[in-house]
């Protein structure tokens, strides 16, 4: 493919009449066929992809678009329920399953004319960091180090979605963030991955992990990107109660850059003498950078930080545990067959979940169990309330936060940690924005020695989407990071 | 606290999984690794402090109390692994 396009730049280009609907998604189907060994699509929309072309080309031609961004095609994460489409959670126990319905998710994409290209591989249920408990395999990270053919992760949950626009398979991508599976991914693969608010965006239709902390968000190429995509998916929903009736911003629109007087504060604890030196060098240039462009740095303290992951692997896994009851091989998936009811249920999660997944669900019905319910449940929960304390001081004296998105940048498919809670450490500087609530976005900022992408996190308070896409765009527009993977794959 | 052999058995019984003998030993290795990290919690105090379970300050509003035609018998048996007329199957309860 000669260019890379963004969401931007092909409203541009069919809005002039320069490429078709058709044209530019065959174009993708291309390349998804050429980067199969990425394994970024756990199902390709290939035939239905192209007939929704072809009527967003006549739908632009009749001038009844449905927005500028009619006809573009997207990658959506194997997680979002889509009417007819296989959606399996890259799980065992759901790989016969097509839904009767759309999640609203997907539904608003296709109300703006998005096309779907199909859908993008994952950790089984979003529950990983590396994207290697997905039932059909890793995903490849499209980066590879300097000086070494071996595989990398492309982080996870949301795996593919961040691979697939990284490597061109996809314009954009919609993931899901539970404890840093947009950001964490996006980071890995030098993308732009936000996480919003809790409660920004519906999560009806979307197949539930830890409910409280789950969120929908954009991979994109840039942050305009991501401002154009939370635009048209977010919004109050009836079929969420928790979504939020707190009215949603023209985000793109209203994008700007200006920082001055702005007041970014660096915490003391994500601070670690294990943090690679190039990623302290990327956080500290990009404090300098956001200084030279008008902001006040200040050192703050989030005293609780190091609580949040231990807090996160109670309440998440607890929530998991509820919510993967309905798993029961009687309403929809896989069954298999036992000599009763009890038998029937065992063996069929037993062989329809991975192991990371029946990890935390055991854990998740240990921490709810009678005796254990408030030394561990009720503890993790009472710790949330510190943190997000913390954050609440935190904003009364700055605006928003920097931080590294990851502790390292991606490392090799083959040297993934056996331990799960080495795996866990992953999500260290990610879990405690889902904990609190807040909308977070990774930034790519520079690469590091291995020519490996760095991501840097900004936070801000709940419902301030716009601040934090203002002060994102301020540090891509000084930056302007171009790298992109060699395509390796295209042989 | 700890796994053992017959806290994981009984653990897989509540959460209707059934874990095989050649697994139980990495398993509850596995659990207690998880255990020991999330046990440092311990050390905080918390005796003052009321349990978070949603970040969302808002009010969980309820809907009118009408019938609609959404969800037809139809469309929630589509899915089903077994089914006959308008019930799922599963195997015989009663004996």
């Amino acid at each position: 493919m000669k260019d890379s396009h963004t969401l931007k730049s092909l409203a541009v280009l069919l809005e002039n009449n320069k490429i078709s609907s058709k044209e530019v998604t065959s174009e993708y189907l291309k390349n998804i066929e050429s980067g199969k060994e990425l394994n970024c699509y756990n199902t390709i929309s290939q035939e239905k992809a192209l007939i929704d072309a072809e009527k967003s080309d006549e739908r632009r031609k009749s001038q009844n678009l449905r927005s500028k961004y009619d006809g573009i095609p997207i990658g959506i994460k194997d997680l979002f329920c889509t009417k007819g489409v296989t959606t399996t959670a890259s799980s065992r126990i759901l790989s016969n399953f097509i839904p009767n319905y759309e999640s609203t998710v997907t539904q608003k994409c296709g109300e703006a004319g998005l096309i779907s290209l199909g859908k993008l591989n994952c950790d089984e249920f979003a529950m990983g960091s590396t994207n290697k408990t997905s039932f059909f395999g890793s995903v490849k990270n499209p980066w590879k180090s300097l000086n070494s053919d071996n595989e990398l992760v492309p982080g996870g949950s949301s795996g593919g979605s961040a691979a697939a626009v990284s490597g061109d398979l996809c314009v954009a991508s919609l993931g899901t963030d539970t404890g840093g599976s947009i950001r964490q991914p996006a980071s890995f693969t030098g993308t732009v991955g936000l996480k919003p608010s809790y409660g920004r965006v519906s999560r009806w239709g979307i197949i539930a992990f830890a409910s409280s902390l789950d969120q929908a968000g954009p991979i994109t190429k840039t942050v305009e990107d991501a401002a154009i995509l939370l635009d048209i998916i977010s919004g109050h929903d009836e079929k969420d109660s928790t979504s939020s009736v707190n009215p949603k911003e023209n985000y793109y629109e209203n994008l700007n850059p200006d920082i001055k007087g702005m007041k970014i504060g660096i915490p003391k604890e994500f601070r670690s003498d294990k943090l690679p030196a190039s990623t302290q060098k990327s956080w500290d240039e990009c404090a300098d950078l956001l200084k030279t462009n008008g902001a006040e740095i200040l050192d703050i303290s989030l005293p609780h930080t190091m609580s949040a992951l231990p807090a996160y692997y109670i309440i998440a896994p607890a929530e998991a545990s509820s919510n993967l009851a309905r798993y029961d091989g009687v309403r929809y998936g896989l069954r298999v067959k036992g000599n009763d009811l009890i038998d029937m249920y065992e063996k069929t999660r037993s062989e329809g979940f991975g192991d990371e997944v029946k990890r935390r669900i055991l854990i998740g019905t240990f921490v709810l169990s009678s005796g254990y319910y408030d030394a561990y449940y009720i503890k993790a929960q009472k710790i949330r309330s510190l943190i997000k304390s913390d954050y609440v001081e935190a904003f009364k004296k700055v605006d928003a936060i920097l931080t590294p998105s990851t502790p390292s940048t991606a490392f090799e498919i083959a040297n993934e940690p056996s331990d799960p809670v080495q795996n866990y450490l992953n999500d260290i500087f990610t879990v405690p924005v889902n904990l609190a609530g807040l909308p977070g976005i990774s930034i790519p900022f520079a690469n590091d020695e291995n020519n490996l992408p760095i991501g840097l996190q900004l936070i801000t308070n709940s419902f301030e989407e716009q601040k934090l896409l203002n002060v994102a765009r301020n540090i891509e527009e000084t930056i302007n990071y171009s790298e992109t993977p060699e395509k390796w794959w295209f042989k | 606290m700890e796994f053992d052999k017959k806290s994981l058995l009984k653990l897989g019984k509540l959460a209707r999984i059934s874990i095989s003998e050649d697994k139980l030993n990495n398993l509850s290795k596995d659990l207690n690794s998880i255990l020991e990290f999330v046990d440092q919690l311990k050390e905080i105090k918390t005796d003052q402090v009321d349990p978070t379970s949603n970040s969302l300050n808002q009010k969980l509003e309820v809907r009118d109390d009408k019938v609609d035609n959404k969800n037809s018998t139809e469309d929630v048996l589509e899915n089903a692994p077994e089914k006959e007329m308008d019930f799922f199957v599963v195997p015989k309860v009663i004996e």
